[in-house]
């Protein structure tokens, strides 16, 4: 839809080639989009979110009409429909390729759903996932009397429950969050410039959470350790299984939905004192926007477009000496640093190894032994 | 010397700082995170729900700091520095991961011979005139004798010869030869199906070809010139005489299909019409012979009765 742009100076080539993939990406730059209704606690929420999220940030100051749940069937009744999907999300399709962002934070006040923000996240131009929130219990920055933390750092984030790691919503939740909050991604951090923590809690797990056994949601190749690797795969495919479940477990996830416990966000300032030993006590002092979360609506990811997202780059050389990758056997990285493996040969008979001829420790051979028998006394030996 | 005293205190300040949880809380110290994986209390949680979070929060807190003090750190300017490990947890990328390009012709021969690249400042110091100079750009040494007032020619030299003008034609040739190698890196990382030369003559031989063709008699009766090959037509493909009676019927019945299909109908959307209805648009051209419907509306009889028709009809 955009026009390709052919650069003509080389300010604006440069621009273009900043917009280029890269292996390690930039932190994702947000669009704070105001809907048709907004109200105060809206507006609020986005001023203090964006102070956070500074300068990878950009705020809408028009209000758009835009829902980004809109489905497809709506537009399928018209006759005439260039795009396949809605016109909102072509909306912010347009809206991420022209600001180079792949974020959107759209917020809406609804009589159904009140102070209504959905996160959108993108890949490769096109939606990804969408989480709808709802914000209760809403405190301003402004309203904390306190220091605040440099713009720009790199926020320590604590997510606090075990439903992080078994209900998908709130898996899909802690990675939408994460990205959000995200900040650069460094190799080294100064130890006295982390300053602020963003904390993610939940509310205690009601008993119906338990008793309908979350673990079913998820796939049964769902593994501690497939989570960190990835994710979002047990999302996506949730989604699937949850349209197939039979009819009591259905129920079952309908009714959990309607009980998820609240989420809890809040931003301290850490005060840094000194014990005794290396590692410091920390002490928080609360410092930002103090919000309350109730889950509505989510899209999952799509598992084939989720697929490409997750694709890492090949490690590299260094990488495989450092010793990452996967653990392959008979090969390792010794103290020197260097890549060294071990060549496993079978048994050998040494008796039969061929090595050189020397004559002297040559067998004798059987028919020369007969020779020498019938001639007796006759130096004179052929040669073999 | 009571050692007991000095070893209880300093155990007592190192569970000042440690964190005991029941499941240990598991730390990303790559996205500087940590994650508590253990059951919300729900009776410190109703209690006082700020200062329940606060405790979570600091309690978390201290454990990633421990982590991220026990890290390997490298001295700088502004402080000690921790070396991160790498990630363990995945985030989505926001854009493909970037196709790798084939390395150009210089980069494969410097892979070759081992050359590793020096990356140049703008600047150079100039022994003679003991200053750093710009290499090039606003007074830069590449455009040195275009721009002095003053230079020397050898004795033997043309008398049209002008230094400035030569000096500028070399540098406007090495620009255009770094344009020209730049652009063949381009085509060859692009992959252009066909190599350079060959395709120039493939394109050159359609065009000749087209423009034998596009004379009035279509190229059938024009003398050919030595040298020009004899211009190929396009040779049709018949069915064989004899064929299966099921091929035959297959064809029939395709035949059939597309002339019965919507396919290639033109006017694409049916049009408005009510059952068995005549089309108005038709009826209306034949009844009024091609004058349109107003000609209709009550002008048969006028025109019968007085304007008489004819050689010598109308007024007079």
């Amino acid at each position: 839809m955009l026009r390709v742009i052919k650069p003509k100076t080389a300010r604006s080539k440069r621009a273009l080639d900043a917009r280029e993939p890269k292996e390690v990406e930039d932190p994702r730059t947000v669009i704070f989009v105001k809907g048709t209704h907004t109200g105060e606690v809206v507006n609020g929420v986005f001023k203090d979110l964006m102070a956070l999220k500074r300068p990878h940030a950009v705020a809408f100051n028009k209000k758009n009409v835009i829902h980004p749940f809109d489905s497809a069937t709506n537009s399928s009744t018209t006759s005439s429909s260039a795009a396949g999907s809605s016109t909102s999300i072509a909306s912010l399709e347009f809206w991420a390729a022209k600001n180079d962002a792949s974020m959107f934070v759209v917020g809406q006040t609804t009589k159904k759903r009140p102070n209504g923000m959905t996160f959108v996240r993108m890949f490769d131009g096109r939606v990804l996932d969408m989480i709808e929130v709802g914000v209760e219990n809403y405190k301003a920055m402004a309203d904390f009397k306190t220091p605040k933390s440099t713009p720009g750092n790199k926020p320590l984030l604590h997510f606090a429950s075990e439903l992080f790691d078994t209900h998908p919503r709130f898996i899909h939740l802690k990675s939408m969050l994460i990205d959000f909050f995200n900040g650069e991604e460094v190799d080294s951090i100064s130890l006295i410039g982390l300053e602020h923590v963003i904390s993610i809690s939940l509310g205690p797990t009601p008993s119906t959470l338990n008793d309908a056994t979350s673990m079913s949601l998820l796939p049964s190749t769902y593994s501690a350790d497939s989570v960190q690797a990835n994710p979002l795969a047990a999302v996506a495919s949730a989604s699937f299984i949850a349209s197939s479940l039979p009819p009591t477990a259905a129920t079952s996830l309908a009714m959990a939905s309607a009980s998820l416990p609240k989420v809890h966000i809040r931003a301290y300032t850490t005060k840094l004192l000194s014990s005794g030993v290396r590692v410091p006590r920390v002490e928080l002092v609360p410092m930002g926007p103090a919000l309350d979360l109730v889950l509505r609506r989510s899209q999952a990811p799509d598992a084939d477009m989720l697929k490409l997202a997750m694709k890492r780059p090949k490690l590299k050389k260094t990488d495989v000496e450092k010793g990452l990758g996967k653990k392959r056997k008979n090969v390792e990285v010794d103290e020197m640093g260097d890549l060294r493996g071990r060549v496993h040969v079978g048994l050998q008979d040494l008796s039969k190894l061929k090595g050189r001829r020397m004559k002297g420790l040559q067998e004798e051979r059987p028919g020369k032994k007969q020779r020498i028998e019938e001639d007796d006394g006759d130096d004179d030996m052929d040669d073999e | 010397m009571d050692v007991t005293s000095i070893l209880d205190a300093q155990k007592a300040k190192q569970q000042n700082v440690t964190v005991e949880k029941e499941t240990p809380l598991e730390i990303d110290a790559g996205h500087l995170m940590v994650s508590d994986l253990n059951p919300i209390d729900e009776e410190s949680y109703n209690e006082n729900l700020e200062d329940h979070l606060r405790a979570l929060a600091r309690d978390g807190t201290q454990a990633l700091l421990a982590a991220l003090f026990s890290l390997p750190t490298q001295k700088s300017a502004d402080g000690p520095l921790a070396q991160l490990p790498a990630r363990t947890y995945q985030l989505p990328r926001q854009k493909q991961l970037p196709k790798p390009k084939p390395p150009t012709k210089w980069e494969r021969f410097a892979a070759a011979k081992g050359i590793s690249h020096v990356k140049r400042d703008k600047k150079e110091w100039d022994e003679e005139r003991q200053e750093w100079v710009n290499r090039w750009g606003k007074d830069g040494k590449n455009r040195r004798v275009e721009e002095q007032w003053l230079t020397e020619v050898k004795r033997n030299a043309d008398t049209d010869h002008n230094p400035q003008l030569a000096a500028r034609h070399e540098r406007k040739e090495r620009i255009a030869k770094n344009e020209k190698q730049h652009l063949a890196n381009l085509a060859r990382a692009s992959g252009s199906s066909a190599s350079g030369p060959s395709s120039r003559k493939a394109e050159l031989e359609k065009s000749i070809a087209t423009t034998r063709a596009s004379t009035a008699s279509m190229g059938k009766f024009d003398r050919k010139l030595d040298g020009e090959k004899k211009l190929r037509g396009v040779k049709r493909k018949f069915d064989p005489a004899e064929r299966s009676v099921v091929d035959e019927q297959k064809s029939a019945l395709k035949l059939i299909g597309s002339m019965d299909s919507d396919a290639r109908k033109m006017r694409k959307a049916p049009r408005e019409n009510e059952e068995g209805s005549v089309n108005a648009r038709k009826a209306i051209r034949f009844a009024s012979k091609g004058k349109g419907a107003a000609s209709m509306a009550g002008g048969e009889t006028r025109g019968k009765s007085s304007f008489a028709k004819g050689k010598k009809g109308g007024r007079r």
